[in-house]
């Protein structure tokens, strides 16, 4: 593979654009060499709204990470977010033709082709179709059919689908550098590789990323994906509350966010005052405590239970035997655990990659889980299935899009 | 005031307003005047008005005036009041310039030092000359600054009492208390600069809000109008269920309040409780009752109140006095008072010992004959004197006396108050289009029929200041 064993994932978020050189070992182990990133612009609610100043910042963000691993970047892994993109569970299911009972590669591929035979909306495109379980002639269960027998198979996919043009927008942004695409992943996905155990994804987990724009959501039950999505919430919206509601500028009140906020009510003394100081240093205006913590619980509250409300829609999110994991850049809020905790009543974590070595900063920083995730998951998809790379991924992209 | 309320309509009423000008002299009236600013202040200019050009290039104030340009060549005073003075004689058409048009002028000066203690004075009697109100804010130095400097803001306080219509004093040592021992110096200093600064804009405010029972400019001179007095000041403000009460906690609580234990010393509190158009009447009578409790038998009360759409659900309430500092000033103190509210109803209400002294009244006159085209619209909110049922109380103590003054407020506005709530709705309402903030241009974010890039707060409609 032209890529060897260097993996790149970039993220295009709405805070930050991040680019993470990464080695995939033999032995599966990843070691983060080097981490690039900028400040995003262009960027609103995960999604690109200016060409040009975007793609301006992708390309920084990848020299960065050049300099920094000392790697030249030829090709690359995609986060994607935004609200478009959506998700659904569907079970295909193919015939085995009568003289032949063995089940092999080519039957796996039909179902999966079968299971996408749903009506998605004219202008979406399949980003993933992740297979759950399959279940041969009502056998329950089997993770790996192939060389199986039976007469029918059967498959259950979590699919995830988005508008079109705008994941070709992500993926025009990284060509016009000019980079190569190697795949385009939903976010979250990415982020639960690395965030999650094997074991938790058993157990069943909810893994929630709250970037800057937006919060994506993916949840495992049994090991298997059974529930995805994207809110257009992210930490963009709670800096944008505090400052409309203490008439602060932005910048001023996306650090108060970091430095001072919480999102526990509660937690302060009666009538605390935090003293913002203007830029010269001087003090300026006062601003009490409870205020600041009502404004950002009052948003995550409200994103949280728009969440809850999602997930309950169908039953999973009664049978997460391992909790809640949080992660993304908004996740560095105190007391985002507690509140979390609260309103799904289980217990919640804030989360950074586990399953990697090198770099610590970057590793132990929920910030780059996703494109953290993004190495971790294409390494998985090389060693599963290396023949698939042969056709490109734009290849695999646009088949995908019937 | 009566005569006037001919040739004056209620729409004018809610046009006008008084043009208030806050002018800084020295260094420690810019810092105050800096936060002035930086807390927002609508409804009056600021000037700021120093020796130093240094400490004048890093203030916020929109305008500002250099003294001495020969005198001190832009450096400071070096604590010499002689100099101060010499530069502000010299500077005197910029200060005067700086000064026009403007009806009220607040001076806030640090005493003690050169240019504040030197050149106040003289600032404050150019004011007085242009026509203008004056109240002079003054600190008085920190009892560590030195004996030196106690007497020099002594002195410039003595003149500045002379020339000013009011001065209200702020003892620095007084304010330093209310900060933990261990704080900063520069704590302790930012605590005076936000109580002054506090003070003003709330002054600024009663003025220059409608109000029902509206607030004049000599209500304010007679409350205020004390020889070497102290002055009294507590401002609360409160949205929670019980507002009226907590508002008026916040306000005894101030530093120059003392808790309101010094209230029962003062001869003459002004009040003015605003409040959105949710205030209710039983707020203001429970507020005012509690009030009463804290002030004398004999004290008279000037209360005020008004309607602000602004401020919303809370409730504020205003208490200024002021009583002197030395037995043998009382008399004093009440003869200036009783001569700039002659019109006042509740002159009757006075304590009988007040009325002998009535003769004795040199200084206020003056302020009588400045005022009577400018501030008339001011005390126009003669619909107190009409409403303030004189003849049925004749000498009643205080705390009862309160009740029927704020009676006749609530039977002209206390019943359009729900519909008023309503209108509230309705602005927030229009509203909301327009608060998406940072997301203004990019594609609205709607779930479940809200729009979430609109403020959850704003959406749940639930208060968070």
């Amino acid at each position: 593979m032209a890529s060897s064993n260097l993996i790149i994932g970039l993220e295009i978020g709405t805070w930050k654009i991040c680019v993470v050189v990464g080695e995939s070992r033999p032995d599966g182990a990843i070691k983060i060499l080097g981490v690039g990133q900028t400040p995003s612009r262009g960027v609103r609610k995960g999604e690109i709204v200016d060409f040009e100043t975007a793609m301006k910042c992708v390309h920084e963000a990848v020299v960065d990470a050049e300099q920094k691993s000392d790697v030249m970047i030829r090709s690359i892994y995609v986060a994607v977010a935004g609200s478009h993109l959506q998700s659904f569970n569907n079970r295909g299911s193919v015939m085995l033709p009568e003289d032949r009972d063995e089940i092999d590669e080519q039957d796996v591929e039909d179902v999966k082709i079968n299971a996408r035979e749903v009506s998605i909306p004219a202008q979406n495109a399949f980003l993933h179709s992740i297979i759950q379980h399959y279940h041969v002639d009502g056998q329950n269960g089997v993770l790996n059919p192939v060389g199986m027998l039976g007469q029918k198979l059967e498959a259950d996919f979590h699919i995830i689908h988005g508008v079109r043009t705008r994941i070709q927008n992500t993926i025009r942004c990284v060509k016009e550098l000019p980079l190569d695409v190697e795949d385009v992943v939903f976010g979250a996905l990415a982020s639960a590789q690395v965030v999650l155990t094997q074991h938790q994804k058993d157990l069943g987990s909810l893994v929630i990323d709250i970037g800057g724009g937006t919060t994506d959501y993916i949840l495992y039950a049994d090991g298997a994906v059974k529930q995805s999505g994207c809110l257009a919430i992210g930490g963009d919206h709670i800096t944008n509350d505090i400052s409309m509601g203490l008439r602060i500028p932005m910048a001023r009140a996306e650090k108060l966010k970091i430095e001072e906020g919480n999102c526990v009510l509660g937690n302060c003394l009666p009538g605390e005052t935090i003293l913002l100081k203007d830029d010269s240093g001087f003090a300026g205006k006062e601003i009490e405590r409870e205020t600041l913590n009502t404004i950002i619980n009052l948003r995550l509250r409200e994103t949280f239970e728009l969440l809850k409300r999602r997930l309950e829609e169908e039953s999973f999110i009664n049978y997460l035997g391992a909790g809640i994991f949080i992660t993304g850049g908004c996740s560095l809020l105190n007391g985002i655990d507690n509140l979390a905790e609260e309103i799904f009543e289980m217990p919640a974590h804030v989360a950074h990659a586990q399953t990697a070595s090198g770099l610590t900063s970057a590793v132990e920083n929920p910030q780059f889980s996703t494109a953290i995730g993004l190495i971790k998951y294409a390494q998985a998809v090389q060693t599963d299935r290396p023949r698939r790379r042969f056709g490109g991924v734009l290849g695999k992209f646009f088949s995908g899009m019937r | 005031m009566i005569q006037l309320r001919r040739n004056y309509s209620l729409s004018e009423r809610e046009e006008e307003s008084v043009p208030i000008k806050i002018v800084s002299v020295g260094g420690a009236g810019l810092s105050v005047l800096d936060r002035i600013v930086l807390d927002g202040l609508e409804r009056a200019d600021v000037v700021a008005i120093n020796t130093d050009v240094q400490s004048l290039a890093s203030s916020v104030a929109p305008h500002k005036v250099q003294l001495g340009r020969t005198a001190t060549r832009g450096l400071g005073t070096g604590g010499d009041p002689e100099l101060g003075y010499q530069a502000a004689v010299e500077s005197a058409e910029e200060i005067r310039e700086a000064l026009a048009v403007a009806r009220m002028i607040f001076i806030c000066a640090g005493l003690g030092g050169g240019t504040g203690s030197g050149a106040a004075p003289y600032v404050a009697q150019l004011a007085r000359e242009a026509g203008s109100l004056v109240i002079a804010f003054a600190t008085l130095p920190f009892g560590f600054e030195g004996k030196r400097r106690g007497a020099q803001a002594q002195e410039a306080l003595g003149r500045l009492n002379e020339i000013a219509n009011a001065v209200v004093c702020f003892e620095n040592d007084q304010m330093g208390d209310i900060v933990a021992p261990k704080a900063g110096i520069h704590q302790a200093f930012a605590t005076a600069d936000i109580t002054i600064s506090q003070s003003v804009r709330s002054i600024v405010n009663l003025i220059q809000r409608p109000g029902l029972i509206r607030i004049g400019f000599d209500d304010l001179l007679a409350a205020l109008r004390s020889r070497n007095g102290r002055c009294l000041f507590g401002f609360g403000e409160s949205d929670s269920d019980n507002r009226a009460h907590d508002a008026l906690a916040q306000a005894l609580k101030n530093p120059l309040m003392d808790r309101g234990r010094m209230l029962a010393d003062a001869t003459r509190v002004l009040v003015q409780v605003a409040g959105g158009p949710s205030m209710t009447l039983s707020e203001v009578e429970i507020l005012m009752q509690e009030l009463g409790r804290h002030v004398n038998e004999e004290t008279q009360i000037l209360f005020g109140t008004a309607v602000d759409g602004r401020m919303g659900n809370r409730l504020s309430v205003t208490i200024i006095s002021s009583f002197a500092a030395d037995k043998d000033s009382v008399p004093q103190e009440i003869q200036p008072a009783q001569s700039s509210v002659p019109a006042m109803p509740p002159v009757w209400a006075q304590p009988q010992d007040a009325s002998p002294e009535i003769d004795v009244e040199p200084e206020a006159t003056p302020i009588e004959t400045s005022q009577p085209a400018e501030t008339m619209p001011i005390e126009e909110p003669a619909p107190v004197a009409t409403a303030w049922p004189q003849p049925s109380m004749p000498h009643k103590p205080e705390p009862r006396l309160i009740t029927p003054q704020s009676n006749p407020v609530p039977m002209k506005e206390g019943k359009p108050s729900p519909e008023k709530n309503v209108q509230a709705k309705q602005e927030v309402l229009q509203f909301e289009p327009v608060t998406r903030g940072r997301f203004e241009k990019s594609e609205p974010t709607i779930v479940e029929g809200e729009d979430l890039d609109v403020p959850t707060y704003l959406r749940k409609k639930i208060k968070v200041k």
